[in-house]
């Protein structure tokens, strides 16, 4: 097991590095970049920089000194800022994207797995259309369109939710509520599809008619015999749907103007901040990276079959 | 239903029971159900529709999706009132709703209260529609009666609504006088439209040109600060000289000649609308209105003229008085295309990579499976951002960026699909007879993994809408005057509260096509693998 | 039902009457069972034989009621069970019957037990469904069985997860697991068709000597009539959903009737019947079970078939000892003009 958790470690390695090296000729060839003359920067931001990157090295001590950097976990100075570097504004708004996805991420596990899982068990009955036809819903309708239509319903109409702002006084845990549910629907609708998906072919499996033919009842067929096999799809959907929560919390982050990481990173998109931008990408990785890791562990734990070679 | 129900007039087969055969093939049969499943068969005909719809809309009867007309701005949807009618409307019910507040116009206690409560909960549209037909009331029964300024406001837009006339100048013509052949301005270099214009206005070459080179700055300019906020004039200018020095020779003259051309046809049109001036009031004539008018001297210009506020919008306008049916139609354009041609590009490069990967094994496919890994962990639709950041934005940028990255799953499938096809006997057989390897790919093994094929790019269609039409949405993608789905979206956002309609129609389009998308794929994936139902 | 105490019907175990079960597909339905009776004595071991597709699993399947429905559908017939008909009880009766009175084991033990639960977790569990057990005394009573079945180490393997066996040993498993509540009858779905040739040998011993050893009945599932031979008193031929012949498998071998269980029978290679070198086979292929028409199923490779094979299918005929046959050829026309 140990062997295995090294192995899946050292895996890790070759996609930080090319996360790096992207990243080092983003900032260093871009167009537009302060490397190509093209942009004319603030005195102080442009000397700031200068010290940074020693320009004048040769480009391949540039590039290992920046390794170095990241791998110590500084992100560099900011193309637009001149008070303070990346890693400051990073940090600043990174908590609040990662309340968002955890509550998004587990709302979306638990509903989807339930519905998921009545929808398979009540096959053809109403209770399998209506949240197979919920899910069709989140699967078809993009991000940016529930948020709105949420915003619209329940914060406009209705007035039960604050439309947007994050944690100001007075609406205390109201203003996550709409953002959470539009950033889960999505992952949700994969996830309740893939657990009834699954479910069904669990239930088809020789192992389970074993099961009836011992005289099980039914729901210790399901929550004995089933469940293990049918999460195991589910646990490997969990690496993707961490990626789909932080492209979603760009949009639901942009609709709700949450002051997070999302918000952050288009906005330097625009400012061409590439330095920022790519410290976003980078911090995104290393969070996804080890999800994805996370998730491998899980899923060798879950399934005996496995072996740790 | 027809188009489903060919049948074949082929000999029919018969077991040994005298009951007749029917053909199994797995197409045959993936068919069979796929027409049984009622919503499947209904997506292929809303996508039908819409593909038809986007490469039809140059010839459908349709305003022109970029043309601005700012007396149009934020019409609601209407099928029965003209833009006219729903101007008046809008004026009447501003006019009613002023007399109410400036206490001139009396309505009961309930309605006072009523109309205080739209207004806290800011539902301006509320309070506007319902001012409107209580001010129409209470003026037909003469409870209300008008003061005289606001019934020369009235009376004056009356006018105006009659009068108005859009113009569209659609060709200008020079009559060379030395040859006495008839051109067309559009078509003439660059020198010479200049020389036109010169005459036209009657000023030196120089002076011209000196105007023109001063617009084009400015218009240049306007682009750069566009895409680079917060900088600092000078740093704007600097910009400004890189980029013209970029810029080539032909691309420059393309410039001039579109900031020269543009300025005649404005000429044209002031020419054109005075002398339609007496149609437009002349009850008898007949719109729309074909013409020929000589500009000046050797100028002249075919024109097209309709009256202005006779234009219908079905699904309203948006902020600068641009038809919303039209706008989603194009928009409908751009985001069909970029899914279906992004798909395309996409699986092939995947097919490509994933056969190879597939089919040759040991380092080739190590190699490409790695960095199929190692790009899976990444969050691409940052790096797509970052591409469109760097690149520019513009859909043939946004296009390359998005396919890609979408070749993974393909890639891997395939690989999958093809190693374990690879060790049957038909390919065995292919190889003993000598047959290149591209060509054992190609034209056995692929054709073999085509229907996993199909149904995954069927799925894949609708991702790729949204990633364009998120990126789009956030400003990131297509740009104006151009539009998709998503940047439709995306503008209707912020006034969602007084204009629901900019949100309502491309949001509901866009959702109805893509569901279509997804029921199609589902509905195919069930009909060519039926035991895996609803799998992802 | 109603004599359920007299002698006859007691020893009378398990009967089937008129069972027929179908299944509704896209091509039609298909009867994968149309009609079938036929009786399980105490302690008896009953074979059913019949090319693959001809309604085997389908039969003892709806005798547990576990037919997948839908598509299936247990149509019409009776099963009893000591005189109870299965196919009306409660579901709770119905759980307290499984396992406990009838068990089963099925073809593939690969994917019969569950990969997720160790093989103790899957033994105790069944244990306590029907005895009132401790989880200790359920343990030692699964590690016992496991010993009775012949898995060495049994007290260490127990705590094993499936993959961890071997084909064989997973099947051992799973006869341990359904003798380990002392069911009376008990259902072998050809147990050894997935297994290497000479495990199956063991499996098959192993099912003769248990169901002796603690009196159970054994309706035991094989294409292979060679397997039949050695170890069933009574047999069934099944053909296309149907029991075409009937009979005490000494009778059988000794006086096959029906032409198909005549191929059948001349196709299994004897040791010690001299031949030339050359195995029978019947020639063709089964039919598909969909929208037959009402003729004998097995005409069209019968080489005896008559007029009357085409349009209806034949009566069943009593050949006396039990031994009872459908078949066209033993029905003489005056009998045939009554009907
Ligand atoms: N779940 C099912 N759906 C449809 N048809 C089935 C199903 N299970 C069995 N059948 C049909 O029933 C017939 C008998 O099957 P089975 O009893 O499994 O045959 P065998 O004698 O090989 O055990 C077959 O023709 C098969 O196609
Ligand atoms: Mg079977």
């Amino acid at each position: 097991m140990t062997k295995y958790i090294i192995r899946r470690l050292l895996g890790i390695i070759p996609t930080l590095l090319v996360i790096i090296t992207i990243s080092f000729f983003i900032i260093r060839v871009a167009p537009g970049g302060p490397f190509d003359g093209e942009r004319a920067l603030p005195e102080v931001v442009k000397r700031n920089i200068e010290a940074k990157y020693h320009m004048n090295d040769p480009l391949i001590v540039q590039y290992g000194r920046y390794m170095f950097d990241v791998l110590r976990g500084d992100l560099g100075p900011s193309y637009r800022y001149k008070d303070h570097d990346v890693n400051f504004y990073i940090f600043q708004s990174l908590p609040n994207s990662m309340i968002l996805g955890a509550i998004a991420i587990s709302l979306s596990i638990i509903f989807g797995i339930t519905s998921g899982m009545l929808a398979a068990v009540k096959q053809n009955t109403w209770v399998d259309y209506l949240s197979m036809a919920l899910a069709v819903v989140g699967i078809s309708v993009p991000l940016f369109v529930i948020g709105p239509v949420l915003q619209y319903i329940f914060a406009m109409r209705l007035g039960w939710f604050p439309t947007s702002g994050w944690f100001r006084s007075g609406d205390g845990w109201k203003t996550i509520v709409l953002p959470a549910l539009t950033l889960a629907f999505a992952d949700f609708a994969t996830i309740a599809r893939l657990t009834r998906s699954s479910m069904l072919e669990t239930l088809r499996s020789d192992y389970i008619r074993t099961a009836k033919a011992k005289g099980m009842k039914p729901s210790a067929i399901i929550f004995k015999h089933s469940m293990k096999g049918a999460m195991l799809p589910i646990v490997s959907y969990l690496g993707p749907a961490f990626a789909g929560i932080i492209t979603g919390s760009v949009v639901v982050e942009t609709v709700f103007r949450i002051p997070g990481l999302g918000r952050f990173f288009v906005q330097s998109s625009f400012n061409r901040d590439y330095t920022l931008i790519v410290g976003v990408v980078i911090v995104y990785s290393v969070i996804l990276v080890i999800m994805n890791f996370l998730v491998d562990i899980v899923y060798s734990l879950l399934d005996p079959r496995i072996t740790y070679k | 239903m027809n188009l489903f129900n060919k049948k074949s007039n082929k000999l029919q087969t018969t077991n040994e029971f005298n009951q007749v055969v029917v053909g199994n093939s797995l197409t045959k049969d993936a068919w069979r159900r796929l027409k049984k499943n009622k919503m499947a068969v209904i997506s292929v005909i809303i996508v039908i529709v819409y593909i038809l719809l986007a490469t039809l809309a140059p010839i459908l009867p349709i305003y022109p999706y970029d043309e601005i007309i700012l007396d149009h701005q934020h019409l609601k949807p209407s099928f029965s009132k003209n833009a006219g009618e729903l101007l008046m409307e809008k004026r009447l019910a501003d006019i009613y709703t002023q007399a109410w507040r400036q206490g001139r116009m009396q309505v009961s206690e309930a309605e006072e209260e009523m109309l205080w409560a739209w207004i806290d909960s800011s539902n301006a549209n509320k309070v506007w529609d319902y001012m409107f037909v209580v001010g129409s009331e209470q003026v037909a029964e003469g409870t209300y009666t008008l003061t005289a300024a606001e019934k020369r406001i009235i009376e004056n837009l009356e006018k105006k609504l009659q009068t108005d006339l859009q113009i569209t100048v659609k060709k200008v013509w020079y009559t060379n006088s030395e040859t006495g052949k008839k051109e067309n301005v559009a078509r003439l270099p660059v020198e010479q439209v200049v020389e036109i214009y010169a005459e036209m206005v009657g000023a030196s070459i120089a002076s011209v040109s000196n105007q023109y080179e001063r617009e084009i700055e400015q218009q240049l300019v306007k682009v750069i600060m566009a895409q680079n906020t917060g900088l600092t004039p000078e740093e704007y200018l600097l910009l400004y000289d890189k980029k013209l020095e970029s810029m080539s020779e032909r691309e420059h003259d393309k410039l001039i000649k579109e900031n020269v051309f543009s300025k005649i046809v404005s000429y044209a049109k002031d020419i054109a609308s005075q002398d339609l001036k007496t149609a437009a009031t002349d009850a008898s004539a007949e719109f729309p209105l074909d013409k020929e008018i000589s500009i000046l001297g050797s100028l002249s210009a075919d024109v097209e003229a309709t009256r202005k506020h006779d234009r219908q919008y079905y699904l309203g306008t948006d902020n600068q008085g641009r038809d919303m049916l039209s706008r989603i139609i194009y928009g409908g354009q751009v985001s069909i295309a970029i899914g279906f041609i992004g798909t395309i590009t996409s699986v092939l490069i995947g097919i490509v990579l994933g056969s190879l990967a597939g089919y040759l094994g040991g380092k080739v496919d190590y190699f490409i499976m790695r960095i199929v890994d190692i790009m899976y962990g990444l969050p691409y639709m940052l790096l797509v951002i970052i591409a469109m950041a760097i690149f520019g934005r513009n859909i043939l940028n946004l296009f390359f960026a998005l396919a890609i990255i979408s070749w993974l799953t393909i890639s891997r499938m395939v690989r999958g699909q093809i190693m374990s096809l690879k060790n049957q006997e038909f390919i065995e057989a292919a190889r003993s007879m000598g047959a290149p390897t591209w060509r054992i790919i190609f034209k056995h093994l692929v054709p073999n993994s085509l229907s996993v094929i199909i149904v995954f790019s069927t799925l894949r269609i609708p991702s790729f809408i949204m990633t364009e039409s998120f990126l789009s949405y956030l400003g990131l993608g297509v740009q104006a005057p151009y539009a998709s789905w998503g940047s439709l979206v995306g503008d209707a956002v912020g006034g969602m509260t007084l204009y629901p309609w900019k949100l309502f129609f491309p949001a509901a389009t866009m959702t109805i096509f893509l569901f279509a998308m997804n029921f199609l794929g589902d509905g195919l994936r069930d009909a060519f693998d039926p035991q895996s139902k609803n799998q992802l | 039902m109603t004599n359920a105490t007299s002698p006859d019907t007691y020893k009378r175990l398990l009967e089937v009457k008129g069972l027929q079960t179908y299944f509704k597909t896209d091509a039609g339905i298909v009867k994968a069972v149309d009609g079938i009776s036929f009786t399980l004595n105490k302690g008896e071991t009953l074979g059913i034989v019949g090319e693959s597709g001809s309604g085997k699993s389908v039969t003892n399947l709806s005798i547990m009621r576990l037919i997948p429905s839908p598509p299936g559908k247990i149509v019409g017939g009776e099963v009893l069970f000591e005189g109870k008909d299965i196919l009306k009880l409660s579901e709770s009766e119905l759980r307290h019957l499984r396992g406990n009175d009838i068990s089963m084991i099925f073809q593939d033990p690969m994917t019969s037990l569950n990969p997720f639960l160790r093989i103790s977790t899957q033994m105790i569990e069944t244990i306590r469904l029907h005895k009132t057990m401790s989880r200790k005394e359920a343990l030692a009573k699964s590690i016992e069985m496991l010993k009775l079945v012949g898995i060495p180490a049994a007290e260490e393997r127990i705590h094993s997860y499936p993959h961890q066996f071997s084909g064989g040993m997973r099947q051992r498993v799973m006869i341990a697991m359904a003798l380990s509540c002392e069911a009376k009858i008990l259902i072998a779905d050809e147990p050894t068709t997935a297994l290497d040739v000479t495990i199956q040998a063991q499996i098959l011993e192993l099912i003769q000597e248990l169901s002796k050893k603690l009196d159970t009945a054994v309706i035991l599932i094989t294409h292979d009539l060679g397997v039949v031979a050695g170890m069933c008193d009574t047999v069934c031929v099944m053909y296309a959903g149907k029991i075409v012949e009937k009979a005490k498998t000494d009778d059988l071998y000794a006086k096959p009737s029906h032409p198909y269980t005549f191929g059948l029978i001349q196709s299994v290679p004897r040791l010690d019947k001299a031949h030339d070198g050359k195995l029978f086979s019947i020639e063709g292929q089964p039919p598909n079970v969909i929208d037959l028409p009402p003729c004998c199923p097995f005409h069209p490779r019968c080489h005896k078939a008559m007029d009357i094979c085409r349009t209806k299918y034949p009566p069943t005929k009593d050949l006396g000892n039990g031994h009872e046959v459908s078949c066209w050829l033993f029905i003489d026309e005056k009998e045939h003009s009554h009907e």
